[in-house]
């Protein structure tokens, strides 16, 4: 079976969703073709069994010629091998089919997530995109499983009909007909099952929403009250979805009744004509007994055309979705030439509101509200192309994405951490030794984290950090900023949710490991603000003031009625 | 810090699958006897054929042939209305007991000790609640009733060939050995590599989840490529777990697929050979051998199905593992006799002998408002946590009006003091649900006033649906700070007499935390509040600032106090008040 996943998933064609499931199958198409081989010989196999059956009660059983019933029952069996073996290739070749087709979309669909950015939020919710590489995908990727299957289902369909019809032209048509009418008359029963089917899935989905929902707030629940309305409120929904259910229930049996009332209809009319066929003495039993025998097998060809028509449509709807996200653009994208980079040093400035980002200091920005430092902070690091920020003199937007993702390094306000080893989380990039790692952690006072974590470094942070507590993260968050490394380091508000002792250390030890490196921070909390080099006070979008802390809240009223909150006195 | 839940062992799992199939058992006995019906219409076509081949061999009337043809139309019609009553009731049956299932696990949650649900966190809960429940959805709805109608099919197939010609129908279990061996090896190494296989995708999808969330800290970072190689290792795992459960279907399939042909060529030998003996006919044999044939669907539907039970069994010993925790207070019917709350001596341990309080004392006056500051890890929320009754300390006693806060029924420990952390949650559904499960019998103006006390009615009022706005997860979005009001105003309808703050205002700009603990301020009047703070400010405004260091009391008293006491504190806010620098680390 072909490795998985993809080194590289390629480039995939993006015009439609059909061209995209077409891209994806020429990749493909060598283990395409061998799983529709073993799918015919897998078919044919059991297609030719009614046959040999047939030929067993002829030429052994009712002539009492036991050489002959012993060749032939070894035929039999030999036909049971060969079905065995070929139905387990094609087992692993649909498989290796629909895994190499799955994860190529998953591969190209995640992997555009994940360099798109934040673009992909400003269109999708997170949960749209992980439904659609977590159940799109592997869905669609149903549609290049079921092709070996379907392949052995139309050649046996064919084989099947020309041994009838070289028996009896009446025999061949009824096949050659019946098959498609019921495949069109199940496809009847199955579209209302699947409305149901689908309306049933949303409450079950809604159902399940409101129990995470109800169990993620169960703190709340249990500290304050309310179980009762809340179990109340579930169990509605519950007797909701239970009664769904019951409705899917009628389709559903109609269909399973319909499987057998549909193909029983159709061993009927074989059989009957058969042994018609077999009075006048044109059949022999044994032909009869395969006659049955064909009839009762066309039920599996029939269900997989079914089948291959529903994994064909889900696939096309998967893809639309996929192609949504595919399509989602980057929000700030390169230049077309991009300008020479600054010299290390350069001076970063925001025009907009005259903020001079000095090299080589601590500079801390006070704004009035925590949203005008982030959107300043936006600005620096050109997260939005709209400002007239300049490094150096020229204009960021000017410069290449990932330039100015390596000399500006923003720490946003509420940044995520993923789950991973503590070391790689806080250094993805590989560069940092352990001595540095422990000492941007001393840095950040996340030391409590390290101790927590009985492997230390090499311990695992669950998903989004979340076994940690809100001041944990921040500070976790922190050290990682640290440690990129950044020539000029855009830290918003970094120690909002940690208590006074903690954030008056950090602010100290923060303007000790970056001193004569270039470090701005939003913020508005005087315990940092006294460790800056500079304060660059901000009203009404423009610089106001500038100097030490000390010096601001002596010669500034507004800076000290910002910070301190005392009545200016 | 955080345990988990239990999962209940197998005898358990057992006795409470029992005691739920007892419960349905008249159902069961319906769904299973239509079923089983349906099976015996549905073996009526091969002995038809049987006959059809003995009389043409024998000579025969076309109108024979045609009464017999009749026989096998009504039995398709039989069995075509037997299976729709059949599938009918076994699917309601199954929503039936589906629904029970779900209901009672909620009901278990939502009974969990308080001391359980604050340690454990939500995230192992959660996952019971959607993926185990979603994959018992599929057994009970599916695996069970599919494997019942194929036992019973396949015992139903083998009594018609003993019935139709016993001697022949020996040859049935020439396939058994290689069945049994071979399903046996199978669904040992099945579960695992089915659990592997989801645990995988799981992660993976958690992968891709924040990556999407994280999306601007990936893209600040430039961690694009780093994703990239985490979801493809994601992949790879998932690959691992896929290529392990495909082995073991090459291993399954072949075996099966040769059992179930070789019992129909021995019976065409052995029936041969029977025929020429004169000990069966000919047209016994074609029917043994086609119910031989016909064994094959159904004992294969049952393997297939045995690995998703045992799947099933694993999420259901998760959801039972919950009613196995112990409740963590008894209730010894003492009432408080006034509102005076009170620690003494009480230390604390979340692992034995490693105290994180070492014998601190606390008396709160009623109606004072006392912030507690003090280093991360000094143990300020495991002392806000025995305040708020939700752990018993160690030893020594955290009481109001002279009875322990572990010893009052939950609905009376609410009345007296409630804990807020930072972990706020706002619950889908409207902005009057949110606020009601405090007081369930609240009117719509209390539900107001409440909103009005916290300051929230600025945004409240612009709300395009006023209390019946729906927020929550795909509602109206609120902001941090308003979910943090409308946790407050929640507090102010449960009216406790002491309230544990634990840096419930930590999360929000600093600006509007303080704008926010003023308004509080007022609503709190007259109660006693324990604020957890890292803002300095609140322990400027309040009566008395405690100092926890190192699990211990260090200081205590007024602001004023403190700051000419010139210890920790005092050091602290200097710095903050822009006096002199501080040292010491």
């Amino acid at each position: 079976m072909k490795q998985l996943p993809f080194a590289d998933p390629g480039k995939p064609d993006t015009r439609s969703p059909t061209r995209f499931l077409l891209w994806v199958g020429r990749l493909q198409l060598g283990t395409l073709l061998l799983g529709m081989t073993f799918g015919i010989i897998w078919m044919l196999a059991q297609a030719l069994l009614p046959w040999v059956l047939g030929r067993a009660v002829d030429e052994g059983i009712a002539t009492g010629d036991s050489r002959a019933l012993l060749a032939w029952a070894a035929a039999l069996f030999g036909l049971g091998v060969v079905q065995a073996v070929a139905g387990t290739l094609r087992h692993r070749v649909a498989v290796s089919n629909w895994l190499q087709a799955g994860f190529r979309m998953i591969q190209v669909v995640a992997h555009h997530a994940a360099l798109t950015g934040p673009a992909i939020r400003t269109r999708l919710t997170t949960g749209e995109v992980v439904a659609t590489v977590s159940n799109d995908a592997l869905r669609a990727g149903g549609a290049f499983d079921i092709t070996a299957r379907l392949a052995g289902a139309i050649a046996s369909y064919f084989v099947v009909a020309a041994i009838l019809v070289s028996t009896s032209t009446l025999l061949g048509l009824v096949v050659l007909l019946g098959v498609p009418v019921l495949v069109g008359s199940l496809s009847l029963v199955i579209r209302p099952l699947q409305e149901r089917q689908r309306e049933q899935r949303e409450q079950v989905g809604r159902l399940t929403a409101v129990g995470a929902d109800t169990v993620a707030g169960l703190r709340v629940l249990r500290g304050i009250g309310g179980e009762r309305v809340f179990l109340d409120r579930y169990r509605r929904r519950s007797e909701e979805v239970r009664r769904a259910g019951v409705r899917v229930a009628l389709p559903q049996s109609t269909l399973d009744s319909a499987q057998v009332l549909l193909p029983g209809i159709f061993i009927v009319i074989v059989t009957w004509l058969g042994a018609r066929l077999a009075i006048q003495g044109r059949i022999s039993p044994g032909e009869l007994v395969a006659f049955y025998g064909y009839a009762a097998f066309l039920v599996i060809p029939l269900r997989v055309a079914a089948e291959a028509v529903d994994k064909v449509t889900r696939a096309l709807v998967g893809a639309q979705r996929m192609l949504e996200i595919l399509r989602i653009d980057p929000l700030v994208g390169d230049p077309r030439t991009p300008a020479a980079e600054p010299q290390q040093g350069a001076v970063l400035e925001d025009a907009q509101s005259g903020l001079v980002v000095d090299p080589g200091l601590l500079t801390c920005v006070v704004t009035p509200s925590a949203d005008e430092g982030a959107r300043i902070a936006d600005r620096l690091g050109r997260f939005a192309d709209d400002g007239r920020v300049t490094l150096g003199g020229v204009p960021v937007a000017a410069l290449a994405v990932g330039t100015m993702r390596c000399r500006v390094v923003v720490s946003e306000t509420d940044p995520l951490l993923f789950a991973g080893p503590l070391r790689e989380e806080l250094d993805p990039w590989g560069r940092a030794s352990d001595e540095q790692l422990l000492e941007a952690i001393a840095v950040a006072n996340a030391e409590d984290v390290l101790d927590s974590l009985p492997e230390g470094l090499d311990g695992h942070m669950e998903e989004r950090g979340r076994s940690f507590s809100g001041g944990q993260r921040q500070r976790l968050v922190l050290a990682r900023a640290l440690l990129a490394d950044a020539e000029i380091l855009v830290l918003v508000e970094p120690t909002s949710a940690v208590d006074a002792h903690t954030e008056a250390r950090i602010a100290r030890r923060l303007h000790e490991a970056r001193r004569g490196r270039t470090t701005v921070v939003m913020t508005g909390s005087p315990l940092v603000l006294d460790q800056a080099d500079r304060v660059v006070f901000i009203a009404d979008g423009r610089v106001a003031a500038t100097g030490t802390h000390r010096e601001l809240l002596r010669s500034s009223p507004a800076y000290r009625f910002a910070v301190t909150r005392e009545d200016a006195a | 810090m955080t345990d988990r839940l239990p999962i209940a062992a197998g005898p358990e799992v057992r006795r409470d699958a029992a005691a739920l199939l007892r419960d349905y058992r008249r159902s069961l006995a319906v769904v299973l006897g239509l079923n089983a019906l349906a099976a015996v219409a549905g073996l009526v076509g091969p002995f038809l054929l049987g006959e059809l081949v003995e009389a043409v061999e024998q000579g025969t009337t076309t109108a024979y042939v045609d009464r017999l043809i009749g026989v096998l139309v009504a039995s398709v019609l039989a069995q075509t209305v037997l299976t729709w009553f059949a599938r009918r009731s076994s699917f309601v049956l199954s929503e039936h007991v589906f629904a029970r299932l779900r209901e009672d696990f909620m009901r278990q949650v939502l009974a969990l000790p308080l001391s359980v649900v604050e340690r454990a966190g939500t995230g192992d809960l959660v996952s019971r609640m959607t993926a185990d429940v979603d994959t018992l959805a599929r057994t009970v709805r599916f695996a069970i009733p599919e494997t019942l109608i194929s036992a019973v099919t396949v015992l139903l197939t083998v009594v018609a060939a003993v019935v139709v010609s016993p001697i022949t129908a020996l040859s049935c279990v020439v396939g058994l050995p290689a069945i049994l061996i071979g399903t046996r090896w199978y669904l040992r190494r099945a579960p695992e590599g089915y659990l592997w296989e989801r645990a995988a995708y799981a992660t993976m999808t958690g992968t891709v989840g924040e990556t999407v969330d994280g999306g601007r800290t990936v893209d600040a970072l430039g961690l694009g490529r780093r994703r990239v190689e985490r979801i493809d290792a994601d992949l790879a795992d998932a690959f691992r777990a896929e290529s392990r459960t495909l082995y073991l279907r090459t291993v399954l399939f072949p075996t099966v697929e040769i059992a179930y042909v070789l019992p129909v060529a021995v019976t065409l030998v052995w029936g041969g050979w029977l025929v020429s003996a004169g000990h069966a006919s000919i047209g016994e044999v074609t029917t043994v051998a086609l119910y031989v044939q016909q064994l094959a669907d159904p004992v294969d539907r049952l393997i297939s199905w045995l690995d998703e039970i045992q799947v099933g069994a694993t999420s259901f010993a998760r959801l039972v593992g919950v009613t196995k925790v112990p409740d963590d207070r008894a209730a010894t019917g003492e009432e408080p006799e006034h509102e005076r709350l009170r620690a003494s001596d009480v230390r604390y341990a979340y692992v034995q002998d490693r105290d994180v309080l070492h014998g601190l004392d606390l008396d709160l006056e009623p109606g004072e408002r006392i912030a507690v500051v003090g280093p991360s890890g000094a143990g300020k929320s495991t002392l806000g946590r025995l305040l708020a009754g939700i752990h018993p300390p160690r030893t020594g006693r955290v009481e109001v009006g002279d009875v322990r806060l572990v010893d009052l029924k939950l609905e009376t420990l609410r009345q007296e003091v409630a804990l807020v952390t930072q972990e706020q949650h706002v619950f889908v559904g409207t902005i009057a649900d949110n606020l009601r499960l405090a007081r369930v019998d609240s009117s719509d103006e209390d539900l107001r006033a409440a909103l009005e006390a916290v300051d929230a009615r600025p945004w409240f009022e612009a709300l395009p649906h006023g209390l019946e706005t729906v927020v929550g997860a795909g509602g109206h979005p609120l902001s941090p700070s308003q979910q943090q009001q409308v946790a407050l105003a929640r507090l102010v309808l449960a009216d406790p007499h002491t309230l544990v703050l634990d840096e419930a205002t930590s999360l929000l700009d600093p600006r509007a935390a303080r704008h926010l603990e003023r308004s509080l301020a007022s609503v709190l009047d007259g109660r006693t509040v324990v604020a957890i703070a890292h803002r300095l400010q609140t322990a400027h405004d309040a009566d008395r600032v405690a100092v926890v260091e190192d699990g211990r009391l260090t200081e205590l008293g007024t602001h004023d106090e403190l700051v000419e006491h010139e210890g920790s504190y005092a050091a602290l806010w200097e710095s903050w008040h822009g006096g002199r620098s501080t040292d010491g680390d």
